[in-house]
């Protein structure tokens, strides 16, 4: 028996447009997001960005230049002629901000494709460097500990995952079998386990003495950082995408849960947030299928959009409009934000003769989620900038855009 | 990057001066080209594309840059000479080591003659294997090639450049994702605008033009000369598999070294019937 699919609109329909209230230009590429933070405690937030040709930039949230920071070659000529000069300086991670040495100002902690991690004040000027073998491509991750002291950690393609303190001092490395791309995390557990990804695909939990706790082989590459998230029964639950297309759900012990196939690699982080305001948490990604997700946290598919290239960065979860309502922010390789409704558009599937009409309110409400049917995305604004999409941040109201061709777009949403 | 050309004929050509063969292909390999010269050991592979370069350079004052990665430069200068190139007609400038290049190409910067760099990679790699680069040595040899050709391209204007050979590359440099990996260098040398030869051994099933097959496509031509048994003698023949831009005859043909001179014999027969 044939089914009829019935398409239904949001009553409150979403007004408006988003349009681009500056842009700045570094005349460089650029290879991740910008990070947002009131880094010199004047109570205004700056944009913070790293670039290809290696400069840390500081802007204004009106798109006006801070300040710069240039990594310095610390080559011969001779070693020189083994490097790409075109990324030998990158820094290819978002840098990361925190106050590591409590001195009641944010440093910012970002490495280079030198293998050296820098650590800046509030001006840009450098309090000290670490120096590693290889490539640091991840961000670092900054952790403050209960005694008030600060940790940094950070893996590098010299395939050792670093624990330094707030005045860059090695308090141990790991060895891992393969070189680090991914940023670590930290569970909030009562044993806290830092777990992080390799190139080999294998995802790893090690304690805060650098001990062994388990490993678990996914078998390609795992650029994204890992998340860890609480289900409704309170159990953790550790969620990381892997270039081989899938999301996977692993619990506290490394045993997996659930795994969802995409057609395409995952580079980034997912974002968990209670999109649809159900009091649960949902899981929302971008898959090299060029498309954007939601799940359920048991890793059931809520609804899926498809853009026209391939999603790298993990999407924001934000209310753009102002209304009260979520919104997911996502950026693609096709050169568009995408502002999608977070709890997708419902079609629902009329049987005839076998499903009732009545009580098919169309709406968002309780009544119309029990019928049988499907949710699909749904796209509300699009705005298309000058390049490739690598990351954005989301502020009082503006979305800061990274593209690869070197412009930061600042878009807002306009009622009109 | 690649010129746009406005009508048919205005493509510059490198001839390979292989007597017989360029007029099968409207003049020679389109500059700029990037082509693959493939076969077995023995089939003067290297020499073909060391004669086109040669040539250029004696006759036209270009500047070409021969990277050796297998075959020493003594034993490689003696190759050449002994095959009765004259090399008192060019300038040699030989790069065994990596720390004064731009002192060594400022002697011949001003020179009106044509110039023949080569550099001895296996010579290199034994002078500075304690070197600690932070870039894996995977990475590290393909960009010291890279580099290399840049930096001539930039400070001579460099014209042609031969690789010996790709399979030495691939042993030297483990690729973990060749389809990507020799998509970026293909569109490195693209970018350069520089006419690239590089020698690929194949397999010994013959099955494809190079280790990987994803080389046939990106490359702009392919030139591929074998060895065919005829009773207990061997000859070498030659053919144009595919080259972009070109009405090329893809006819095979026998391939003589006479007299310093490359000839392709028409019609593919056996020249010793």
């Amino acid at each position: 028996m044939g089914t009829i699919t019935f398409g239904f609109k949001n009553i409150a329909a979403k007004s408006g447009h988003l349009e681009e209230r500056w842009n700045y230009d570094t005349n460089s590429l650029l290879l991740a997001a910008p990070k947002i933070a009131d880094i010199d405690g004047d109570g205004k937030q700056e944009i913070l960005f790293g670039t290809k040709e290696g400069r840390l930039i500081s802007i204004d949230l009106d798109g006006n230049l801070k300040w710069s920071f240039s990594v310095s070659n610390e080559y011969t000529d001779m070693e020189l002629m083994f490097l790409d000069a075109e990324t030998s300086n990158s820094i290819s991670g978002t840098p990361n901000i925190e106050d590591i040495n409590n001195d009641g100002k944010k440093e910012i902690v970002f490495g280079t494709e030198q293998g050296i991690l820098h650590v800046l004040d509030y001006s840009g000027k450098e309090l000290w460097k670490f120096p590693t073998g290889g490539p640091i491509r991840g961000a670092a991750l900054i952790q403050r500990f209960a005694n008030n002291q600060t940790g940094v950690f950070f893996g590098s393609h010299d395939k050792q995952l670093y624990f330094l303190n707030g005045a860059g001092q090695l308090y141990w490395k790991f060895a891992a079998d393969s070189p680090i791309e991914s940023c670590p995390i930290l569970t909030p557990t009562p044993v806290p386990m830092i777990i992080f990804g390799t190139n080999d695909g294998t995802l790893y939990s090690i304690n805060l003495k650098s001990e062994l706790l388990w490993k678990y082989a996914i078998g390609r590459k795992i650029l994204a950082q890992a998340v860890s998230v609480r289900d409704e029964k309170e159990n953790l639950r550790i969620i990381v995408g892997a270039t081989d297309g899938d999301i996977y759900c692993i619990d506290e012990n490394g045993a997996l849960l659930w795994r969802f196939h995409t057609e395409g690699a995952i580079f980034s982080p997912v974002t968990v947030d209670d999109i649809n305001n159900d009091g649960k948490k949902e899981i929302v990604f971008g898959s090299c299928d060029n498309k954007v997700y939601a799940l359920t946290i048991d890793g059931k598919e809520l609804w899926n959009y498809e853009t026209d290239f391939w999603v790298v960065t993990s999407p924001l979860i934000a209310d753009i409009d102002g209304d009260g309502r979520k919104e997911i922010v996502v950026g693609s390789y096709d050169h568009n934000i995408y502002i999608l409704d977070a709890e997708g558009s419902y079609l629902l599937d009329y049987v005839p003769g076998v499903s009732g009409i009545v009580g098919q309110t169309g709406q968002y409400g309780e009544a119309l989620t029990k019928q049988p049917g499907k949710t699909k995305g749904k796209k509300i604004w699009q705005y298309q900038t000058e390049g490739i999409i690598v990351g954005c941040a989301h502020i009082d109201g503006s979305i800061i855009v990274n593209t690869e061709s070197g412009k930061i777009n600042d878009l807002v949403h306009r009622k009109t | 990057m690649e010129k746009l050309i406005t009508r048919k004929g205005e493509i510059r050509r490198i001839p390979l001066y292989v007597d017989g063969l360029d007029e099968k292909m409207e003049g020679g390999v389109p500059e700029g080209h990037i082509v693959l010269v493939c076969g077995a050991a023995g089939t003067m592979k290297s020499s073909v594309s060391f004669n086109s370069v040669y040539n250029e350079a004696a006759m036209h004052g270009k500047i070409g840059l021969y990277i050796s990665l297998e075959q020493s430069y003594p034993s490689l200068l003696n190759h050449i000479i002994n095959m009765g190139y004259d090399l008192s007609k060019v300038n040699i400038l030989l790069i065994n080591n990596l720390s004064n290049i731009s002192a060594q190409l400022e002697q011949i910067r001003n020179s009106k003659r044509g110039t023949l760099i080569f550099a001895d990679l296996g010579c290199i790699r034994r002078e500075i294997k304690d070197i600690k680069v932070t870039a894996t040595v995977n990475e590290g040899w393909i960009n010291v090639i890279k580099n290399l050709v840049k930096k001539i391209k930039s400070e001579l204007e460099l014209d042609l450049f031969v690789l010996d050979s790709l399979s030495a590359l691939y042993v030297l440099s483990k690729f973990e994702n060749p389809r990507v990996e020799l998509f970026y260098i293909f569109q490195f040398l693209k970018d350069l605008d520089v006419t690239t030869y590089l020698i690929s051994e194949m397999p010994l099933d013959g099955s494809r033009y190079s280790e990987f097959g994803v080389e046939d496509f990106l490359c702009d031509g392919i030139i591929h000369i074998r060895l065919t048994q005829f009773r207990r003698q061997v000859v070498r023949e030659i053919s144009i598999v595919k080259m972009r831009a070109t009405n090329a005859k893809t006819d095979v043909f026998s391939l003589e070294f006479k007299d310093g001179k490359f000839q392709a014999l028409y019609g593919g027969q056996n020249p010793l019937l």
